[in-house]
């Protein structure tokens, strides 16, 4: 079922890269076909995980197949409570993606071809359990990053800005890469296996060395945190989303920016707890830089395309803290973030694509009063912007919520201060240039050269039909996220928070 | 399913049917305004009907919970989403859907004309929905919730004629300082929570009773974290600023949202959560100037500060709309006055009767407006008793009982507040003095609104013009004064004591005795009110029975301007944001754009440059950078875990 949700991008690109350049309406049936039967799959994968049979290490849907045996590496997938909602939440993203690229015109075979990679390399890293496999799907994906910027990219800044991205994702991903060699090496050479499940179970039972810990923590914290757009590593999001064609903007900020996340959470926190405890504190201070700096960033931009692009840098520091905070509430809650800013970071920047469609433009000081001539468009984008700001009823609110819940216990000092500056953050920042967005883009009066504008029609509506109705769908009922996310959080959390001598019973004392 | 049906379940129809009907509205039939508005109406209406049956079947009971939802289980925190049915909430169910009746009935005249009226009541509609959340709500996060989506929906309406700068930056700033006060609450919540381990009341209440020490430390900051949501909700001072610019909302908007009941949801919560301020005050070490001050004494000062600046505000405003908005304040400011004076019953009670009267001199402004062509400056109107005498004559009710003249509504609730000031134990002589100048501000002000506006000669081509409004609004105006001029005795106040203080003893008599009870039992309250109305009438009348315009000005010079001009509080808020977030936002993007991605990155492009040339000069081949330091990283690790 996984390899399905995986294989099928990959076939699409294969099957794209088959047929002539001119078959355009074949080449986009073929993407969105593939893309849909992914989200169909996937939908049918995360109704049924409850039901599903868990397998080695409590993960469900397993499938392994050996790779290199010499080397240890075996294609391996499978899906807890975690990435369950990640992958599905990629799916949707990445259908809403291939919805949203009518507005390519040019070159599209290889436009589709890359797509389809980096969906599959997307979906295929949240998917692996095997490291190898875990790193190189992200990097399969994060190349076709690259390339559409810098092929299909827009404004004045596009060279800078892929020059930019680049340099810095990939720096992020080597630093990851040697944390990750680290980390196998930790391992005596007759039982080195790349396999997730199987480092989790040896490190559980032989935690690592505390000064081992001490050296590749900050490694794959600081790593994955330049993939996510950590505060100070962060101003080539706003410029390389600024620059990005649509779909490329909505599935890197959406979804691939979460796997820094997703390996900080699967692999750094279970398997280096002392590290955690000595590091996790920087990580706390840095996330309050996302949250406050960036938002007081945010509110000085006047492109529409920069303000959301800060704006999704400052949402990540919401995930940085519930992980910083190190306990169940705190660490569901970073999920359900990941997974609620997922879906919005995706709606905004369709929305903000489909406006630039019909302005050319998204300087904000140029619009006004475009809600007269959008009222689905702006309509949504209001939506957007007040799930941006954590209102209830979208899943954005739950997760910021447990997130602040949880950091209030956490134990880095002065949590509750963190707390404090995160609401102010969240709460009144957030909305102060959400509002002052929609102000200068839908409300006012309506300027004259705006006449043509026209609204999105009935099938153009799907993508962000769809993503709105996830995020109003777990807003009203998170349980669909958090009794999945639950158990598996809880593991993790157990692991992290570990002595060096395990002690299961004290841990099940603490998970009441 | 329907096994455990509970009678009391019901009550889950309450809050859906507005957000149904809101969701209908916003998927299916927006287009068409006036379907939308039946939808929207029966919607109401019906809530309105089953709302009283509720009250039928359990107004003796103490508290009926529904079949709760469980809607957030992770870990300490449980989340379960449920209604509350108690006398508190009841009456302010009775209240919210009553009024809120009339008012959509009302707007189905007003909004006849605007192309968008689908979306009008959509909103309205949803706005029906979050409020009914707070007032049925059964934990603080539930309440939240209801709070921030109250919050949305008065945005949407505020901003409804969004094509209008001044209502587009008027619901900016509504909701942004909404937003300061919600900071507050949900720090608040999370402390009450961190501190006793649940968010439900009825918890709250059982652990309070339990173990009262482990509040001791963190009530009194605790409390006044979730006071700062009433602040914005309610208008208090220093959070009163966006209310009177909400005015630029429809005028049944303002009725409804402004006046008469979502303003009123921070006294109401106030009311609900009253049992976490009962705990001795200790302050923490930092806020130990507060020492001797309880997180009540605090409330009531901010109360009857917010009462008196802003009926002084009130003096000098010429737009309608913008006196009543005033007057909301004002009377806003008493309600938190007398809750932090221990008399939440006082504070419901005249929330209760200000919902009818202060939504009939909405309804009534706005009839007077219509018939005026929008216009909305009480100097160009005049005489127009005679043109709209049910506009005039259901006015002027409302005026009366806002003024407190016995035996109307205002008059019975505003003696308990003022009774609550002048108690020997809990009231406080300054704040006393304060709500009796209230009193004699508020008469005076609307004294000068009724004479300006209805009496005397037209001033002007649109009020010489009008006449009458249609009869859908003219009937809700004439419903409404009913319960404003008969509201004292319904017995309100002893049907929220038997929630709010058991030990109060019930009083019942006959019409008589109940119409002058409040001159036996706290006569110098009931006396110092009815004096102050008397002297604020006297001193209008002599003003501005026959002004042509306004003479104040004049008499008062530069304090007339300074309650015109809101005492500058707009003008040094905007100074105190400038100076501060604009500042440090300026500094934070000049930061990111010349420090961190100006010298880190080109830096950083530098020195790459240099290691790539350095590189070409050594390899002589392309070996990419990236090849490079993948080894290199491998050697360093390596060199790492052969140490």
């Amino acid at each position: 079922m996984l390899t399905s949700i995986i294989l099928l991008p990959f076939l699409a690109a294969l099957v794209i890269l088959l047929m002539p350049r001119d078959y355009r309406v074949g080449i986009r049936g073929v993407a969105l076909l593939a893309t849909l039967g992914s989200l169909l799959i996937a939908t049918k994968m995360f109704l049924g995980y409850e039901a599903a049979e868990a397998g080695v290490g409590g993960y469900k849907f397993i499938q392994r197949m050996p790779w290199v045996e010499s080397l240890g590496i075996n294609y391996f997938v499978g899906v807890d409570g975690i990435n369950v909602g990640l992958i599905f939440m990629g799916a949707i993203v990445a259908f809403a993606a291939a919805c949203v690229s009518w507005e390519i015109k040019t070159n599209e075979k290889l436009y589709y071809v890359l797509l389809m990679v980096m969906t599959g390399g997307i979906l295929g890293a949240f998917a692996s359990l095997d490291l190898f496999f875990f790193y190189a799907f992200h990097e399969f994906a994060l190349i076709p990053t690259f390339i559409m910027i810098g092929v299909w990219g827009r404004g004045e800044n596009k060279n800078y800005a892929t020059y930019n991205i680049t340099l810095y994702l990939s720096a992020g991903a080597l630093i990851a890469l040697v944390g990750l060699i680290g980390l196998y090496l930790q391992v005596p050479a007759a039982q080195r296996t790349f396999d997730i499940v199987a480092l989790t179970e040896y490190f559980r039972a032989n935690p690592m060395a505390t000064n081992a810990q001490h050296f590749i923590f900050p490694l794959l914290m600081f790593g994955f945190g330049i993939l996510v757009s950590l505060w100070p590593f962060h101003t080539w999001a706003p410029l390389g989303y600024g620059a990005a064609p649509t779909a490329t903007a909505m599935l890197h900020a959406g979804v691939l920016k979460k796997f820094g996340l997703y390996g900080l959470i699967r692999i750094a926190l279970p398997l280096m707890p002392e590290g955690a405890k000595q590091w996790l504190n920087v990580l706390a201070l840095l996330c309050l830089g996302n949250i406050l700096y960036c938002g007081w960033v945010a509110m000085r931009q006047r492109d529409l395309n920069q303000l959301i692009g800060n704006s999704s840098v400052a949402h990540m520091g919401f995930v940085f803290l519930g992980i910083a905070s190190l306990n169940l509430i705190g660490v569901t809650g970073a999920v359900v973030v990941m997974i609620a800013h997922g879906l919005l970071a995706a709606l905004t920047f369709a929305l903000s694509g489909y406006i630039r469609t019909q302005t050319n433009t998204l300087n904000m000081d140029e619009m006004g009063g475009l809600l007269r001539k959008l009222p689905f468009i702006g309509a949504a984008l209001v939506m957007a912007m007040m799930a941006g700001c954590g209102l209830p009823g979208f899943a954005n609110f739950v997760g910021e919520l447990s997130v602040m819940f949880g950091a209030w216990k956490a134990s880095f000092g002065h949590a509750k201060w963190f707390v404090v500056a995160a609401a102010w953050g969240g709460l009144v920042i957030g909305a102060i240039y959400m509002l002052r967005a929609v102000r200068s883009v839908l409300h006012g009066e309506l300027s004259e050269k705006w006449n043509d504008v026209q609204d999105a029609v009935l099938w153009r509506k799907t993508p962000f039909v769809l993503l709105l109705v996830a995020l109003v769908a777990f807003g009203f009922w998170p349980r669909l996220l958090t009794d999945k996310i639950k158990p598996s959080a809880e593991a993790i959390v157990k692991m992290a928070t570990a002595t060096k001598v395990p002690e299961p019973k004290v841990q099940t004392a603490q998970a009441k | 399913m329907f096994d455990d049906f509970k009678p009391e379940d019901v009550a889950w129809i309450i809050l859906f049917l507005p957000l149904l009907a809101a969701a209908g509205i916003a998927l299916f039939t927006k287009r068409d305004g006036k379907f939308s508005a039946q939808i929207s109406i029966a919607a109401v209406a019906l809530t309105f009907l089953v709302s009283c049956g509720l009250f039928l079947m359990f107004k003796d009971a103490k508290l009926v919970p529904t079949t709760p939802l469980n809607w957030l289980n992770i870990g300490d925190l449980k989340v379960e989403l449920g209604l509350r049915l108690d006398p508190l909430s009841l009456l302010m169910l009775l209240v919210v859907t009553g009024v809120g009746t009339m008012i959509h009935i009302y707007s189905f005249g007003y909004m006849k004309e605007d192309r968008c009226m689908g979306r009008y009541f959509g909103s309205l509609s949803l706005f029906m929905f979050s409020m009914l959340g707070i007032v049925l709500s059964n934990n603080l996060v539930m309440t939240f919730i209801f709070w921030e989506l109250v919050g949305v929906s008065s945005y949407l309406l505020i901003g409804f004629w969004y094509e209008k700068p001044s209502a587009a930056d008027a619901c900016k700033k509504a909701f942004i300082t909404n937003r300061l006060g919600d900071f507050g609450f949900i720090l608040g919540i999370i402390l009450v929570w961190a501190t006793l381990g649940s968010v439900s009341f009825d918890e709250l209440q059982q652990r309070l009773l339990k173990a009262p020490e482990a509040w001791g430390g963190v009530a009194a900051i605790a409390g006044l974290l979730i006071f700062c949501g009433a602040m914005g909700k309610s208008a208090m001072f220093p959070l009163h600023v966006w209310l009177p610019d909400a005015m630029e909302g429809p005028t049944p908007v303002s009725a409804l949202i402004h006046a008469a009941t979502m303003v009123a949801a921070g006294v109401y919560m106030l009311c609900r959560v009253f049992f976490l301020f009962g705990a001795h005050t200790v302050w923490p070490e930092f806020l130990s100037f507060l020492n001797g001050w309880s997180a009540l004494d605090i409330i009531s000062w901010i109360g009857g500060f917010t009462a008196l600046i802003a009926a002084l505000m009130a003096v000098q405003q010429n737009d309608i709309k913008r006196i009543l908005a005033y007057s909301t304040l004002s009377q806003l400011g008493y309600m938190v006055m007398a809750v932090g004076l221990t008399g939440p019953t006082a504070a419901m009670y005249h929330l209760t009767t200000h919902a009818f009267f202060k939504a009939l001199l909405f309804l009534g402004a706005g009839s007077v407006i219509y018939a005026c062509h929008h216009e909305q400056d009480i100097w160009h109107m005049g005489g127009l008793k005679k043109k709209m005498p049910v506009t005039f004559w259901t006015f002027l009710l409302g005026t009366l009982a806002l003024c407190g003249l016995p035996p109307l509504s205002g008059f019975y609730s505003k003696d308990e507040i003022l009774a609550a000031a002048a108690d020997p134990v809990h009231g406080n002589l300054f704040l006393f003095i304060i709500a009796a100048l209230v009193a004699l501000l508020t008469t005076f002000y609307m004294s000068r609104l009724v004479l300006v506006t209805f009496f005397g000669a037209n001033r002007s081509d649109h009020a010489d013009h009008a006449h009458e409004s249609p009869k859908v609004m003219a009937w809700p105006l004439v419903i409404l004064a009913v319960p404003t001029v008969l509201a004292g005795f319904w017995g309100i106040d002893s049907f929220l004591n038997r929630q709010l203080a058991p030990e109060a003893v019930a009083h019942h008599g006959n019409f008589l005795e109940t119409m002058f009870a409040p001159f036996g039992h706290a006569p110098l309250a009931a006396f110092v009110g009815l004096g102050a109305t008397v002297f604020g009438f006297s001193l209008a009348y002599g003003v501005y029975a026959h002004a042509e315009n306004d003479p104040l000005p004049e008499k008062l010079g530069f304090l007339s301007r300074a309650m015109r001009d809101r005492f500058y509080f707009d003008e040094i808020y905007s100074g105190l944001i400038a100076i501060t977030h604009e500042a440090i936002s300026r500094l934070a993007n000049w930061f990111d754009r010349w420090i961190i991605a100006g010298l880190g990155v080109r830096g950083l492009h530098g020195s790459t440059e240099i290691v790539g040339r350095a590189l070409r000069l050594v390899q002589t081949g392309n070996l990419q950078t990236y090849a490079f330091l993948f080894v290199a990283g491998l050697v360093l690790v390596l060199l790492f875990a052969m140490k």
